[in-house]
């Protein structure tokens, strides 16, 4: 069976963090973005993946070489030479979508995470035996979103609607369809959009079912939902009591710490944290609702909250990072400097506090 | 006593790229060196000021930069000005003085009489042929040349006392915190070969220093020496300072322009000097409104004869257009520097703006800055590949690349 993950953009939102690496190879809870997709993919019986990108083809080529080998599954690039919006690359990528076999292939927006219940869907898509299944999710404010209007029992499209004035549904497309080969035969190779253009002509002949996602969904493309996404996966992985969880006196609520990551003495760390590779937490270090990327350094008694620390930074003694500060790559926060919101382009010193969220380039 | 045969060899330090990150956004898509400044980039103004010295035999690039960030450029111009351009690059920090040293044996493999060092990131006249003949005149090791500046800015620089007679240099301090004088030190020098013994004296006395440190038990125990390692050698500090006042060094003033490019708003400055010094120097370099197919231009404007320009755009003054841009029908540029690719849309504004490579600029659409060149958002930038849609106004604020704006925005940075 096979998939297409679409890439695509240059995760501009995401910057600082996008201007070391591209989009889908960021962290997220110690593993690249698109990590978690794949191996969702692998685990049910996914054997080739093609990626939908059109930035920074050279790094992303080199990162499949190493996880083709780990994961022992088939990736390959499907590279647009200008952007093709979501349905266009499915029509560039067609040749290795398609095979004799018929089976439907598996399309999924890199930004998104969730449970990835996928054997459901294939079940789902069997009994409704319809051209196309999409996954929903349920959320507060649909109005951001394009709502999907079904039918409740069966799942059946009528209509898609964007960001409706008036209430119509709360349930919007969450990035995750499962396409019957046939699907491609109405896609041309040409800027294209799935919602707008495609989506619409297959619910029209009522070949459309939506599935309602069961657990959580975040589009984590920019820090704040980047964070939030954080504490709703970290709680999906305690619902399933798994053992990744750190433990011990001086952990609250769920965190995650890589295996070759050090914590010193008196440090108090949680909620909703996760440590990555090579990490070193001095003593007496409060951490909680933040992501501390590979090869960080958190040095004695500093305290952060609600931020993103980029691979290979610092962060001084006593100091205090919160209120969404993002660190790039290789940034080193002084001793004893506050900062509050403060975003921070890669290969930075901070000598002096921020106090109030700005961009320090 | 100079002979025919004596040799000049240049120096021009060019910096590195994790050092420089005062000239983001720009910098995040070129090395600063080679940002363009009145259409040249902006190592290309000390090189065209070294090709007046009479016997250059040579023009070496230092920096940091990887070699083949700078390899098209070296070949091309090497070819343009038929004199060997090269670029060094230092695998560690040298310090100002240590940089030049570690490349000694390649600068004197021509046997020069003279060497010059400039700093790449200085926007000046570079009044090479009289600098070097008043170093002749004076017969000491070193040369430097100053501009006097307002005693209140002074201090952001390294300040000099000289005499007044003799031009010897009595005094020399590095951005000061009382008043010591107006005079600054503008980031060009003349020597003789002798400064390198100068420098492997400081590199010495470092080693020895560190050596005594060793044998004194009182010394152990004091916390990890922070000097720097022995071959760090800054030429401020360590050559300058020390040997005023011993009859080895003197200034030459220059009274033209002098500013520091440091960040991208002092480059539009820069350019717009640069632009008006062609108008001495090289004046078929800028565009002039002939007749009714041209565009009508005002002041100093340099635009590249690739780029397409709609007769009724009014251009200038103080613009820089680059390769391959199109200005369209009725547009407005003033105090601004367009690069390689953009397309500016009809009846565009554009007013103290740098608008990057391949950026795409709506009808009616405007975008400027008060033109501060100083404040941080005092010149709106846009970086590569950025998006103004038609009739948006983007005010005093820097967009990182790829963006679109839809929306106009105020006061801001986009990343």
């Amino acid at each position: 069976m096979k998939a297409l993950i679409l890439v695509g953009g240059f995760g501009t939102r995401l910057r600082p963090l996008t201007l070391s690496v591209p989009k889908p190879l960021v962290d997220f809870a110690n593993k690249p973005m698109i990590l978690h997709q794949i191996e969702a993919l692998k685990a049910i019986g996914v054997t080739e993946v093609v990626l939908a990108i059109n930035y920074q083809p050279e790094v992303m080529l080199n990162f499949l070489k190493d996880f083709e080998k780990k994961l022992g599954i088939k990736i390959t690039c499907s590279q647009e030479t200008e952007p093709l919006g979501t349905a266009g690359p499915l029509a560039l990528a067609r040749d290795k979508l398609i095979d004799d076999s018929g089976e439907p292939f598996f399309v999924l927006n890199s930004d998104v995470i969730s449970e990835y219940p996928l054997k459901q869907m294939i079940e789902f898509h069997k009994s409704h035996g319809g051209e196309a299944s999409i996954m929903v999710t349920k959320v507060d404010e649909p109005s951001k979103y394009g709502v999907v209007v079904m039918e409740e029992s069966t799942g059946q499209v009528e209509r898609f609607v964007e960001k409706p004035k008036l209430f119509v549904g709360n349930k919007i497309n969450a990035g995750i369809y499962l396409l019957d080969p046939s699907v491609l035969d109405r896609i041309e190779l040409r800027p294209t959009s799935i919602e707008k253009e495609v989506f619409p002509n297959i619910a029209a002949e009522k070949k459309l079912f939506a599935m309602v996602l069961p657990g959580f969904w975040m589009d984590i493309g920019q820090p704040k939902d980047y964070i939030t996404g954080l504490r709703l996966y970290l709680d999906s992985l305690k619902k399933k009591s798994s053992p990744k969880l750190a433990s011990g006196p001086h952990i609250i609520g769920n965190v995650l710490v890589d295996e070759s990551a050090k914590i010193g003495e008196g440090c108090l760390i949680g909620p909703d944290v996760a440590i990555g590779p090579g990490c070193v937490v001095e003593s007496g270090v409060r951490l909680s609702r933040c992501t501390v990327m590979r090869g960080v350094r958190i040095k004695k008694h500093s305290c952060i909250s609600s931020s993103i620390i980029g691979w290979h930074s610092t962060v001084g003694q006593w100091a205090r990072v919160e209120n969404m500060t993002i660190l790039g790559e290789d940034v080193h926060v002084g001793d004893e400097i506050y900062s509050n919101g403060g975003v921070v382009l890669p290969h930075k010193e901070i000598k002096s506090s921020i106090l109030k969220p700005e961009i320090v380039m | 006593m100079g002979t025919s045969e004596e040799r000049v060899v240049a120096v021009i330090m060019v910096g590195g790229p994790t050092k420089g990150t005062r000239f983001r956004p720009l910098s995040l898509n070129i090395p600063k060196p080679l940002f363009p400044l009145a259409g040249q980039p902006m190592v290309h103004h000390p090189i065209s000021a070294c090709k007046t010295i009479p016997n250059l035999a040579q023009i070496y690039l230092v920096g940091f930069y990887e070699e083949r960030e700078f390899a098209l450029y070296v070949s091309s111009i090497s070819n343009e000005l038929r004199v060997p351009v090269r670029y060094l690059r230092e695998d560690k920090p040298h310090g100002s003085a240590g940089g030049l040293y570690n490349f000694r044996d390649l600068i004197m493999e021509d046997n020069p009489s003279h060497i010059v060092l400039l700093n790449c990131d200085v926007c000046c006249s570079f009044p090479l042929p009289g600098m070097l003949e008043a170093h002749r005149r004076y017969g000491g090791m070193g040369t430097i040349l100053v501009i006097k500046v307002s005693p209140e800015s002074a201090n952001q620089f390294g300040e000099l006392v000289a005499d007044p007679v003799t031009n010897e240099l009595l005094h020399y301090t590095e951005k000061p915190e009382t008043f010591v004088s107006d005079r600054i030190n503008c980031g060009a020098y003349i020597f003789t070969p002798d400064i390198f013994t100068a420098i492997q004296g400081v590199s010495s006395q470092r080693k020895d220093r560190a050596t005594l440190r060793r044998l004194s038990s009182f010394e152990a125990l004091q916390p990890p020496n922070r000097s720097p390692p022995s071959d760090f050698v800054r030429l401020d500090q360590d050559i300058l300072s020390p040997l005023a006042g011993k009859k080895q060094l003197y200034v030459y003033e220059t009274m033209d322009f002098w500013e520091q490019i440091k960040t991208p708003g002092m480059s539009l400055k820069c350019s717009a000097l640069y632009l008006a010094q062609f108008r001495f120097t090289s004046p078929h370099l800028l565009a002039s409104s002939d007749g009714r197919k041209n565009a009508t231009i005002c002041g100093d404007v340099y635009i590249h004869p690739s780029a397409k320009v709609h007769p009724t755009a009014k251009i200038g003054p103080n613009v820089s257009i680059s390769a391959n841009a199109r200005i369209g029908a009725g547009v407005r540029l003033i105090s601004c520097i367009i690069l390689d690719d953009v397309e500016i849309k009809e009846n565009a504004v554009v007013i103290h703006a740098i608008v990057g490579w391949k950026s795409s600029i709506g009808r009616w659409s405007r975008v400027q800055a008060a033109g501060d060149y100083n404040a941080k958002l005092g010149v709106t930038i846009l970086g590569e590949s950025v998006t103004v849609e038609d009739e948006v106004v983007v005010i005093n604020s820097i967009i990182l690349p790829n963006k679109t704006l839809n929306v106009s925005v105020q006061e801001e940075i986009i990343l």
